[in-house]
């Protein structure tokens, strides 16, 4: 088996290679006094279809047409090359004209979104694996109602057990809220425990005005606090893993649909410059 | 105070055999031959012979055409024909009795349409069923009898004689015992040819038996020894210099051993509900790290643990899986060198082993003052770690301490195709369920959730077990061994939903379900009982292009992994 770093120079030289050959290719047509961008603009469509083929792939698993993470590596380099294409098709300069502008931010924006979605690929799962324990991202509504119920049962054990309502007006107070909703989401996402950080120092502060008794419940409630934080941890980034695609694709297919325009209005005012 | 909680201890016959079994019955067995030459004083009055008989064997009636075994089963019972026959079939090159007759899945892979129109076709119904197919099931494969009595058989048994070539087994014969006591699988298939009352003794039973009375063990052990010890040895590389003569004789003084508990599985899932896997004392010692070794031990079936004295406990090594050898290198070293090489790791056996002893003095006759010249050690040095038969003799070295214990403990060892996943790189997209599902008919057949170890999760999948404890006791033999592949794979049709493998499986990876007609509506039995089904994963053995679920990891999070190929195992975990 490969190591996944020899995959990652093998596949960063062909596109290295790639793209030497196509500065070759441009400037020789360039000295013979050729338009590139035809050419360009067909390879950038070309390849653009192929990185479209991938989600196809994905839906079509029954089918014996080689490995989803092959495709994915074709995917992550062929897109890496397509950005060069296009920077050589545009000319190194920012597109001008409302079609133009709108087809070029199309093409930012799938790029962008593919980064952000490969960089969130690669650092969230090994985030996911060291805080909590794996959790499947259907089961976090229940696992939250069952911690939300297991607190309030806390309280009610506390407020009978001591005739002190100081934890049951601190849950209403500060806790109710935060064990209902999902919170702090895309702090989450940038790693902050301040939000945490903040409501254990109130839990502590509070545990200062708490009997023996109370102070034991209060203990159990934060395990559960922290548990339930733990829950919108995972919640916030496999949310973000998984919905960064309903950014992506349908820019994708945004970006096609104005590359078909543009192809047409290309050939429809490219006069004599073929 | 007096307790009143106490319990009575439970004793071995509390469950017997067949409850139907009678005293009369009973004395009816012991008076045929050779029962009736079983001496009762032999028999300690804890286990007499008559209990034996009562409590572990049940008589049984076949009609003509009754399938008794499969060649493939797993089963922990061997047989005796009281009265009448059975026919044994013999392998005849390209005429063996096909799957299908026998109750099991054709193992055909889907056409090219099959595979494409699986996009319109898979149905919107979870657990859909075609009542046609059980239907035509019911025309064309004969089964009668209900639960665990439920029996295949052979509707034309004239040309099943005509077309395949049996043998016939007359009233007075053992059949079946070495699959039992072997913990092996049924070498072939058996069949009743006329009306026949059968003996099925459990493997308890029949081994109390052999204890007991020198005739049966010895009918016993030259069975083992004509049929199954001089193939073992036949096939192993080490004795291939032998001739005939020599083959014969070391086949005479090779010793047959197992250890450890037969219903392991049962053992395990008390020992999860303990939470106390990880007792080394529950598993019985092999062989003693730093003792002389005597002999030298082939894993013939089962599964065992290495491994070495660390501080006050002992740390795990690796494991040995059938066809791997132990004690040989110690042995080789002794051999060439001036002094004794002692045992370099401790031996114990994993669940239920059994293994090929073969003495000292029967090596040096027959290998070392041969060939010895010709054998590689293992080990470079004395006291360093490894051991013969895993390729890459380095590969446990390179899987860390505490991940190998892990997956012992876990009895995840079992799996030929385990599956894991890299919890830091799966992005949780589910894209392996989905595509399990997309080649189930819009049904999963496994759970992305599973013990994890640091970074690596074996999630809860079929991991087609080296001893496939699922298998044993199937009334029909719906869950078999692919021949071609060698996965485990359930034919729903002739599954009767008993639950007898999902209550056997101790990774609880198969799951019994209710079936549905096209429009979600249960389908119910003759009794208006919901019809269950056992469902697994079945490593798409049925598609183009192997597991369904590895393909579609974007990721390379997910893998199917053989346990016995550790080189592979410690290349995917350092990549």
């Amino acid at each position: 088996m490969r190591s996944l770093s020899t995959r990652r120079t093998r596949s960063l030289l062909i596109v290295f290679v790639l793209s030497g050959l196509l500065v070759l290719a441009d400037l020789l047509s360039r000295s013979s006094l050729h338009f590139t961008e035809l050419a360009s603009g067909w390879l950038l469509l070309a390849l653009c279809l192929l990185l479209t083929l991938f989600n196809l792939r994905k839906k079509l698993a029954f089918l014996p047409l080689g490995s989803a993470a092959l495709w994915l590596q074709i995917h992550i380099y062929a897109g890496l090359f397509t950005v060069v294409v296009f920077l050589f098709h545009i000319g190194w300069r920012i597109p001008n004209g409302v079609f133009e502008g709108i087809l070029g931010f199309l093409f930012v924006g799938v790029s962008a979104s593919g980064v952000m979605g490969l960089f969130m690929s690669r650092t969230f799962s090994h985030r996911l694996t060291l805080r909590g324990e794996p959790v499947l991202y259907e089961t976090i509504p229940v696992r939250q109602k069952l911690i939300q119920e297991e607190v309030e049962k806390l309280v009610l054990n506390c407020l009978a057990e001591t005739s002190s309502t100081a934890i049951p007006e601190f849950y209403a107070r500060k806790l109710k809220g935060f064990l209902e909703t999902r919170r702090n989401l895309w702090l989450h996402l940038v790693q902050s425990t301040r939000p945490i950080h903040a409501l254990k120092l109130e839990i502590r502060a509070q545990t200062r005005y708490l009997n023996e008794a109370e102070r034991e419940y209060m203990r159990k409630i934060a395990e559960r606090v922290q548990l339930k934080d733990t829950l919108d941890y995972q919640f916030a980034l496999q949310s973000a893993l998984k919905y960064w695609l309903f950014v992506h694709i349908p820019l994708t297919y945004a970006l096609l649909t104005f590359a078909a325009v543009h192809v047409v209005l290309v050939y429809a005012f490219l006069g004599g410059m073929r | 105070m007096e307790i009143n909680s106490a319990l009575e201890k439970p004793d071995r016959w509390d469950v017997p055999f067949s409850k139907e079994m009678t005293d009369m019955e009973v004395e009816l067995v012991l008076s045929v031959p050779p029962f009736n030459q079983l001496k009762p004083r032999n028999y300690s009055s804890a286990i007499p012979l008559h209990g034996i008989i009562k409590n572990d064997t049940r008589i049984i009636q076949c009609q003509e055409g009754d399938i008794i075994v499969r060649e493939g089963d797993w089963g922990n019972t061997a047989y005796f024909v009281l009265d009448g026959s059975v026919r044994v079939e013999i392998e005849k090159v390209g005429f063996k009795l096909p799957a299908e007759l026998l109750g099991r899945r054709e193992t055909k892979k889907k056409s090219f349409w099959e595979v494409v129109s699986q996009w319109w076709r898979n149905h919107e119904e979870t657990e859909y069923r075609d009542q046609a197919a059980y239907r035509a099931r019911n025309s064309q494969l004969g089964m009668r009898g209900s639960g665990q009595e439920t029996r295949i058989y052979l509707q034309d048994v004239p040309a099943t004689l005509n077309q395949y070539k049996t043998v016939r087994l007359e009233s007075g014969t053992f059949f079946g015992e070495l699959a039992a006591l072997g913990r092996i699988p049924r070498a072939a298939t058996v069949f009743a040819d006329s009306p026949t009352e059968l003996l099925e003794i459990r493997w308890q039973g029949l081994r109390d038996l052999m204890r007991k009375d020198d005739s049966l063990q010895k009918h016993i052990d030259r069975l083992f020894r004509e049929r199954a010890l001089a193939a073992f040895l036949h096939n192993n590389a080490i004795f291939q210099h032998l001739d005939d003569q020599e083959m014969e004789e070391l086949v005479q003084l090779a010793q047959f051993e197992t250890f450890g508990k037969y219903d392991w599985a049962g053992s395990f899932k008390s020992l999860v509900t303990k939470g106390n896997t990880s007792d080394l004392t529950s598993e019985p010692l092999i062989a003693q790290e730093e003792e002389y070794p005597n002999g030298v031990y082939f894993m013939r079936s089962g599964l065992a643990r290495l491994s070495q004295r660390h501080y006050n406990g002992h740390r795990t090594v690796g494991y040995l899986t059938p066809g791997q050898v132990y004690g040989l290198d110690e042995i080789l070293q002794s051999w060439r060198g001036t002094s004794q090489v002692p045992l370099q790791m401790s031996l114990r056996a994993i669940g239920y082993v059994c293994m090929v002893f073969i003495p000292t003095p029967v090596l040096e006759r027959f290998l070392l003052a041969k060939v010895h010249g010709q054998l590689p050690i293992a080990t470079a040095q004395p006291g360093q770690v490894s051991y013969r038969g895993i390729s890459g003799k380095d590969a446990g070295k390179r899987i860390q301490t505490d991940f190998l214990e892990f997956l012992v403990e876990k009895r995840f060892v079992n799996g030929t195709a385990t599956m894991m996943i890299d919890m830091d790189r799966c992005t949780r997209c589910d894209d392996c369920v989905r595509a399990c599902a997309s080649t189930h008919d819009n049904n999963p057949r496994f759970l992305r959730q599973g013990p994890t170890h640091d970074d690596v999760m074996v999630a809860n999948a079929c991991m087609h077990c080296e001893d496939p404890v699922c298998m044993i006791e199937c009334p029909t033999g719906a869950i078999h061994r692919n021949p071609v592949t060698g996965s485990v794979v359930i034919n729903d049709l002739t599954c009767i939903g008993c639950r007898t493998c999902s209550n056997n499986c101790p990774f609880d990876a198969i799951r019994m379900t209710t079936v549905r007609d096209e429009h979600g509506q249960l389908l119910r039995d003759m009794l208006n009982q919901p019809i269950e089904k056992a469902t697994k994963c079945d490593l798409c053995v049925d598609q183009w292009g192997g597991p369904a679920c590895q393909r579609a990891c974007p990721h390379d999070a997910l893998v199917r992994i053989d346990m016995r190929d550790l080189v592979s195992l410690a290349n995917w975990h350092n990549r």
